[in-house]
């Protein structure tokens, strides 16, 4: 009744699954302006607010702190580059492929037909990028289908053909 | 899936109301009573025995008296304003006074319908009808309080206009579900001494001597013997004894039958009573429990999620998913046959991890696995309460494959299985060539599954690199069920009625849990 789970030869790169079969598409590098914009703001007031209570106490620890999350900061600013390389998606004939992650890699496989809506966001500084993010929701909550930094054609056509394909193919569960 | 329009003004009637071909029906006249009942308990015990003592008895009666009149009223305008029709294939919902809501359920995508009669209405003959739709996190529709006649026969309308769904099975077997006069077919009983015991055997219950012997240690020891010391110790343990208690008051009395449609129902409850109906191919997946202290009654428990009951978050207690509340192993199997035809729980195998993957998981490496049938993808995790999952093919949502930074190292990636019942089947640190087979035999079988292609045999696909190694100890059960899982909806009812395939031999081994494919 079951088979034994010997898999086929496979490649093996945990990014790159069945390279002859699939066509991966990256993200606009647009986004790690994005990213990049949207940490130096919120490390400016971490910043301003840890010179604030060393400007008040005076305390050894306080530019030790503002060090640390400097070190922090360029740290991850040089990941994002790559973090945003690592985003990709790819759509197949029936199903939806994304995969983003660095540290922990994830990569999603979504059906069309198990597709419940489509959301396409774009936040002020996205806007200002003229970048977009287009999320697939199915009913599992689990379900983990985003992308972001997508130009608003894209985005458009991405989502009209999600929308297409899921009335070709609807069920209900 | 529930469409919301507020509407402002309480003068104005239900909105876009259409040429209407039956009037609305409200609930039961005596249902304002029956939900004010329980605000006033509510109230009442918020009062507490401290504000008795402060205002004395009569003050009390007052305001007692005053909010529930207060209750009653407002209760009756509720009931006043709510109402609900069948209209086509909905059931449409009005209520509100203030804030009007017309919510219309399209039938088609009717999860289960739940039966409640809690203690109140079992003495005044009324019930409760709950039904249960995908997206929002609780229950969307109770119909709060019916007769039982009525509710009855509302359900089994509802249910038979939901069944008449082109979509899952087969378009052409829209037989009248309502007119088929045949009986339930009992399946299983529960007998109350096995759930008793089974309580008895949980960590709460076990645990409970030790404490109070622990407790009159002390006591002897101090020589106080003060009334409050006592009350706060017998409060103690009534908190501790208060889950084993709730369980066994649930699951009192717990039968399982298959109804003329074909359909699943579950009927349990001592103080409050659920009758519970589930199509089966609304099945998201199946859960098998050993918890450590029934392993020596050799029992399992056997849990059955439905989308529309919220995820894994939500109260355990409050969930009707209970397929089996306390059983043995013949039984779990028989039952497991029953909802997930083909699917036979002492030939599941699953492999254990590669033992590399024993640098993260040191001690309980070999209890995780996972493992494809035709039907469905199995996965167990867990070394003292074992737990296996067994997700159908048909029901999958979608696929997850996840790496963290110790996995690369190690080259291991865990694949998820993601349903709408809130569970996923998990199979944890497997070999990173291994996960993306899984991963995309998954995909695959998912879309031969839900595909049109479902009405032929469940045969494995032809992208499957090792033929199905035949079992020589259980004879192959992927043959006899021509339809899969994916059809054992009301269409392919009638056969499931007439013809219960049998279960393939006697089980082998009694442990399923530890299963291996056997190697040629």
């Amino acid at each position: 009744m079951t088979e034994p789970s010997t898999p086929a030869p496979a490649p093996t790169d945990p990014l790159e699954p069945w390279p002859d079969t699939v066509d991966w598409r990256p993200v606009s590098r647009s986004l790690i302006t994005v990213e990049l914009i949207n940490r130096a703001i919120w490390s400016v007031v971490v910043l301003a607010a840890l010179a604030a209570g060393w400007l008040m106490t005076g305390h050894w620890s306080w530019p030790a702190a503002m060090a640390a999350v400097l070190i922090l900061v360029i740290w991850r600013s040089l990941v994002t580059v790559r973090a945003v390389k690592a985003w990709g998606y790819a759509e197949r004939d029936n199903d939806l492929l994304v995969r983003h992650g660095l540290l922990v890699r994830r990569l999603s496989i979504v059906p069309y037909a198990r597709m419940q809506f489509v959301d396409v966001t774009a936040g002020p500084l996205e806007r200002a990028f003229h970048l977009a993010t287009v999320q697939l929701h199915t009913a599992a909550a689990a379900t983990d289908a985003r992308i972001p930094g997508l130009p608003p054609m894209e985005a458009s056509r991405l989502r009209d053909r999600l929308t297409a394909l899921g009335e070709d193919r609807a069920e209900g569960l | 899936m529930t469409s919301v329009q507020p509407n402002p003004g309480p003068a104005a009637g239900a909105p876009g109301e259409v040429v209407v071909d039956e009037p609305r029906r409200r609930l039961h006249p005596l249902s304002p009573l029956l939900s004010g009942a329980k605000s006033i308990a509510v109230i009442v015990a918020a009062l507490s025995w401290q504000t008795l003592s402060q205002v004395g008895v009569g003050r009390f009666a007052i305001v007692v008296t005053v909010i529930a009149v207060g209750v009653v009223i407002f209760s009756v305008i509720g009931w006043l304003t709510t109402g609900y029709h069948v209209v086509g294939r909905e059931l449409r919902i009005q209520d509100g006074l203030l804030w009007r809501r017309n919510r219309a359920i399209p039938l088609d995508r009717l999860q289960a319908v739940e039966l409640r009669r809690p203690l109140l209405a079992q003495l005044t003959g009324l019930a409760e009808l709950r039904l249960e739709v995908v997206g929002g996190g609780k229950t969307e529709a109770p119909l709060a309080y019916l007769t039982v006649r009525e509710a009855a026969a509302l359900r089994q309308r509802l249910l038979a206009l939901a069944g008449r769904t082109p979509g899952v099975a087969d378009p052409a077997a829209a037989q009248p579900a309502a007119g088929v006069p045949a009986l339930e077919r009992p399946l299983f009983r529960v007998s109350n001494t096995d759930l008793l015991i089974s309580q008895l055997l949980t960590p709460q219950a076990f645990l409970l001597p030790v404490g109070v012997a622990f407790v009159i240690t002390q006591f002897v020891l101090e020589g106080s013997w003060g009334f409050v010391a006592i009350a706060s110790t017998v409060t103690a343990m009534a908190g501790v004894l208060l889950q084993p208690v709730r369980r066994v008051l649930q699951d009192w009395d717990f039968r399982l039958a298959r109804d003329p449609g074909g359909r699943l129902a579950v009927r349990y409850g001592l103080l409050e009573t659920r009758s519970q109906i589930v199509p089966l191919h609304r099945v998201q997946s199946i859960g098998v429990t050993w918890p450590l202290l029934w392993r020596a009654k050799d029992w399992l428990h056997l849990r059955l999620d439905i989308a529309g009951y919220a995820g894994p978050q939500a109260n355990n207690d409050k969930r009707s998913d209970r397929l089996l509340p306390v059983g043995s192993f013949p039984v779990a199997r028989a039952l497991v046959w029953e909802v997930l035809p083909g699917v036979d729980l002492a030939a599941l195998a699953t492999l254990p991890p590669p033992a590399r993957a024993r640098w993260l998981h040191p001690i309980a490496l070999r209890s995780f696995g996972a493992g494809m049938t035709p039907e469905v993808f199995v996965s167990r995790a867990g070394l003292l309460t074992r737990e296996l999952t067994m997700v159908p093919y048909a029901r999958l949502q979608s696929v997850r494959v996840v790496q963290g930074p110790l996995q690369r190292l190690l080259n291991l990636a865990t694949v998820y299985a993601d349903t709408a019942g809130g569970r996923s089947g998990v199979a944890h640190d497997r070999d990173v060539a291994e996960a993306w087979w899984f991963a995309e035999q998954l995909s695959l079988r998912a879309r031969l599954a839900r595909g049109p292609a479902s009405h032929v045999p469940a045969a494995p696909p032809p992208a499957v690199p090792p033929p199905a190694v035949p079992d020589p100890a259980v004879p192959d059960p992927a043959v006899p069920d021509p339809a899969g899982p994916g059809a054992a909806g009301p269409g392919a009812a009638g056969r499931g009625v007439a013809l219960p395939q049998p279960l393939p031999g006697p089980a082998v081994a009694h442990d399923a849990y530890w299963r291996r494919p056997s190697q040629p």
